[in-house]
């Protein structure tokens, strides 16, 4: 208890004595400030501060690139600081967003509410007492119109024991993990034709569902201009208007913002070399619309192509079955002359269909936010599912050949349940529809639901009831138009032939499910949903023999045809493969010095990372460096262990040993060549080649 | 009868014809006009601040200087500032030599810089602007046909109807009026190439300032 209240007391005293930064400056439309990771500096070393920008509503500011108008913030420095011009480093920018000003012709690039720009300042080698550095931020803010603002703003740092400012470090660390990584992988642009087009091939993290963007640093391309993008195998291919008529010189360069499905964005620097566009990096749609959202239009457009998408549905061979069925069923119904009840079971029948859709959406919503990511078709990319859903249509082929019958003994009841006993049969019918078209909305439809996949809730909601209630549509127009029900032919025998038809449609679809099977969990799992087909056929046959007994075994029979293929299919035929190549390779275990003594013992190299989350310096290492795969596939070849310190909270052993390396801060990296007991400091910032350099030298 | 082939045919055909349709509607948003060096400048008809109709080719046979102008623009008023007058003096020098000066307001009703014909006579008379016509361009078509961006926005087109430059008055892209003694002034210096029957060295720059305020 003392403790802490010693250490809360020391952190109050720390706070007090550093002679904290001055309160922010309000430039007229945005408070700003200069922050840095630091409130106690050692002199040498190489700090992050940032300028931080609080604006009004809708205001902005610009990115390094304004696009068609603005102007990116700028430092100037002033003569009153006590470090001198040179030690102020440029910005390193966060991912810009798009600030469409006139939509379709002028566009800008820019941040609203609040940026923190960062940049390196270097401390003098020979400073002492506290370094102050003075500058005017000069910046152009604009809402409708645009107001040129200046603050004066300072930033005081005591010099001598370095001591982490935890909340700016934190909010720098923050904005630097949006500056753009390098990209990984190949980039080329082909400026030969129109539109240009980028191709991009090998990084991971493009997916069909998320938006791409192409920020360029100058101005070869149309900044308003919509950047269509298709995918391929091995990557994405961007179409690019250019800007006027001058041929491209040299690379493009700028930076790719990608923005996933859940809403993360991140960016990869580019440098595009002129070449023709990739193989297996175009071709396939994905719609998404390159404002990077879905606008009202845009989602009106997707919804009534849902809808055009849910009546060609009708006529897929695995629901148009069941759907006859239903037909007859009216053709019955209008030659009775029951309209009102035609009516209720059109209505039911649309119901049915619209919840299972709903249903469908919510499925997919909550994949998304459990996995982070879906893609339509997921349905056909489980085992399990797509075995019952073999047997289902299975089940429904033999019903179709009138090996059984459904619900005749309740619908032969009484004539006043007939109307409630319909409202469900059609309800029913409807979630059956539903279930049968799921297999065909995938390999068919995926291509358009693609686009709406990565928008809000409440739009992928919207879709699909609008593709449910296309795929309702021609039922609900013969319940309620009173002369279509007229076309209808009269009712008969040919019912029962069409019904029997039916039936082969059915089992090709449960055929080709079998063979989508096979390649998800293999041959084994179709063997066995075969042999479930033929329980349930077996648990059918039982049940019309007759008898409690015999029903009670085929139940049991019909449940493990079931379940017991669908078990057999939840083994994975290939492992999956889609993990981010930082991720997968950013192999790291928890530093001790005993660990380092039992690995150097070893005469194996180790890399140490000594950081914490509020070090911006650290984040901005591990961002364009220690995660890079570069240097993570260098590492690995050299088999190099990769130690990390954590520094985040007070940690008396990390404390003693940066004090025993006199660098008593983080970060902090330690090199121990391969047999070398004693490791080599290396510099605070880190760099690709400085890295993969030390490899080659041991 | 139809086979099941057919049916997945059919139906992936019409989905795909949905698809390419709505691909397109979505890019024709796209269709800007781009106005090029060496390229004739597109011909137009406008009204001026007196109310009297002004044609681009009223002025065939003479050097035409087009400036977009919204006098809230603080872009705008770094070379209006007096001094040192940067925008008067080409004003000035421009009416001299007999080429012929079209200050074009593209502002939108509503908008920061529209202004009625009184006013912006009384806008030029106040800054000493020499302007040969202030063009009226409230509906923006005269600032869309030529792909005007910026306040300012400059183009320069040559006797014989080309286009001779396109884009920013000056090298230096900021608001503060103490850059333009250092700036190179790329319509000045068109202009001096053009006098003198030689190329303009710089024919195309990207323009700066604030946007151009469309409807």
């Amino acid at each position: 208890m003392i403790r802490i209240f010693a250490s809360i007391l020391a952190v109050l005293l720390i706070g007090a004595l550093a002679p904290a930064t001055a309160a922010p400056v309000d430039g007229g439309h945005a408070r700003v400030e200069l922050i840095a990771e630091r409130s106690s500096v050692l002199p040498g070393e190489t700090i992050y501060a940032a300028l931080k920008m609080d604006l009004d509503p809708n205001w902005h500011v610009y990115w390094r690139n304004a696009g068609d108008a603005g102007l990116p913030p700028e430092l100037i420095y002033r003569e009153t600081s006590t470090v001198p011009g040179g030690a102020i480093g440029d910005f390193v920018w966060p991912v810009p967003h798009l600030l469409p000003v006139v939509e379709g012709e002028i566009m800008d690039y820019g941040y609203s509410e609040q940026v923190i720009l960062p940049f390196p300042l270097m401390i003098p080698a020979n400073a002492s007492g506290t370094v102050q550095l003075d500058v005017v931020a000069d910046y152009l803010i604009c809402e409708d119109i645009c107001v040129p603002e200046t603050a004066d703003v300072s930033l005081t740092l005591r010099v001598g024991q370095p001591v982490p400012d935890t909340m700016n470090g934190e909010m720098i660390a923050q904005w630097i993990a949006k500056v753009p990584l390098a990209f990984v992988g190949d980039v080329r642009v082909d400026a030969s034709g129109t539109p240009w087009k980028l191709s991009l091939r090998g990084e991971p993290g493009l997916s069909r569902d998320s938006g791409i963007r192409f920020f360029p640093f100058a101005h070869e391309i149309s900044h308003p201009a919509p950047q269509p993008v298709t995918f391929g195998s091995d990557g994405a291919t961007l179409s690019l208007t250019q800007a006027g008529q001058t041929p491209l010189e040299g690379n493009l360069d700028g930076v790719l913002v990608i923005e996933q499905a859940d809403g993360t964005r991140f960016g990869y620097e580019i440098s595009a070399e002129q070449g023709p566009v990739f193989e297996n990096t175009a071709g396939l749609a994905a719609i998404r619309s390159g404002k990077g959202g879905a606008g009202g239009t845009g989602l009106l457009t997707l919804a009534f192509f849902a809808l055009i998408g849910g009546l060609i549905l009708n006529l897929m061979p695995c629901v148009l079955p069941v759907l006859s069925i239903k037909a007859m069923g009216m053709v019955s119904a209008a030659a009775s002359g029951h309209a009102n009840e035609l009516r209720s079971h059109g209505i039911w029948y649309t119901v049915g269909v619209l919840v299972s859709f709903a249903a469908l959406a919510g499925a997919i919503v909550g994949v998304r936010a459990a996995t982070g990511s879906a893609t339509l078709g997921f349905q056909l990319q489980n085992g399990p599912t797509v075995a019952i859903l073999a047997l289902i249509m299975f089940l429904i082929g033999l019903w179709l050949m009138g090996l059984f019958e459904l619900g005749t003994s309740i619908q032969n009841t009484g004539s006043t349940l007939a109307s409630r006993n319909g409202a469900a049969g059609a309800f029913f019918t409807g979630v059956l529809a539903a279930v049968v078209g799921a297999p065909c909305v995938g390999p068919f439809l995926g291509a358009a639901l693609g686009a709406v996949l990565s928008q809000p809730a409440a739009a992928v909601f919207i879709v699909f009831l609008a593709m449910g209630f296309g795929l309702a549509l021609p039922f609900l127009l013969l319940s309620f138009v009173p002369g279509l029900q007229r076309v209808l032919p009269k009712p008969g025998k040919w019912m029962e032939t069409l019904k029997q038809f039916f039936a082969f449609p059915m089992f090709l679809t449960a055929a080709w499910l079998l063979s989508v099977l096979g390649a998800l969990s293999g041959h084994s799992a179709v063997a066995w949903t075969v042999a479930g087909a033929t329980a349930i056929t077996f648990a059918i046959w039982l049940a019309r023999r007759g008898g409690v007994p015999a029903r009670a075994v085929a139940a049991a029979v019909l449940v493990v045809g079931f379940a017991y293929p669908a078990l057999r299919a939840s083994a994975p035929a290939a492992a999956e493969g889609t993990s981010s190549a930082y991720a997968a390779k950013y192999e790291t275990e928890a530093w001790s010095p005993e660990r380092v003594a039992e690995l150097t013992a070893q005469g194996r190299p180790v890399f140490v990372d000594f950081t914490a989350t509020w070090c911006a310096t650290c984040q901005l290492n591990k961002l364009s460096t220690l995660k890079s795969a570069a240097v993570q596939d260098a590492f690995a070849d050299a088999n190099v262990a990769f130690l990390v310190a954590d520094f985040t909270r007070k940690d008396p052993v990390i404390a003693e040993e940066l004090k025993r390396r006199e660098r008593a801060g983080v970060p902090m990296y330690l090199w121990y060549p391969a047999g070398a007991s004693e490791p080599e400091i290396l510099p605070e910032i880190l760099s690709k080649d400085l890295v993969i350099g030390l490899l080659g030298s041991s | 009868m139809f086979s099941r082939r057919n049916f997945s045919l059919a139906a992936g055909m019409a989905a795909a014809v949905a698809l390419t349709a709505g691909a397109m509607i979505a890019s024709t948003a796209n269709a800007s006009p781009l106005v090029a060096p060496g390229e004739p400048a597109p011909a137009f008809i406008g009204l001026d601040s007196e109310g009297q109709s002004v044609a681009l080719a009223d002025f065939a046979g003479k050097t035409v200087v087009l400036e977009w102008t919204n006098d809230g623009c603080p872009f705008v008023q770094k070379h209006y500032a007096a001094p040192p007058s940067n925008m008067q003096s080409l004003q000035a020098d421009a009416a001299t030599d007999d080429v012929v000066w079209l200050s074009v307001i593209s502002s939108a009703p509503g908008k920061q810089g529209h202004v009625s014909g009184t006013q912006a006579n009384a806008l030029t008379a106040s800054r000493d602007a020499t302007p040969a016509h202030v063009i009226l361009d409230p509906s923006g078509d005269i600032g869309r046909l030529y792909g005007a961006k910026t306040t300012p926005h400059m183009f320069v087109i040559k006797p014989d109807g080309m286009l001779a430059y396109e884009g920013a008055i000056d090298s230096k892209p900021s608001a503060r009026v103490s850059d333009i003694d250092t700036a190179t002034n790329y319509v000045r210096a068109a202009l001096t190439s053009l006098a003198a029957d030689e190329p303009v060295e710089v024919a195309s720059s990207k323009p700066y300032g604030c946007s151009v305020k469309y409807e």
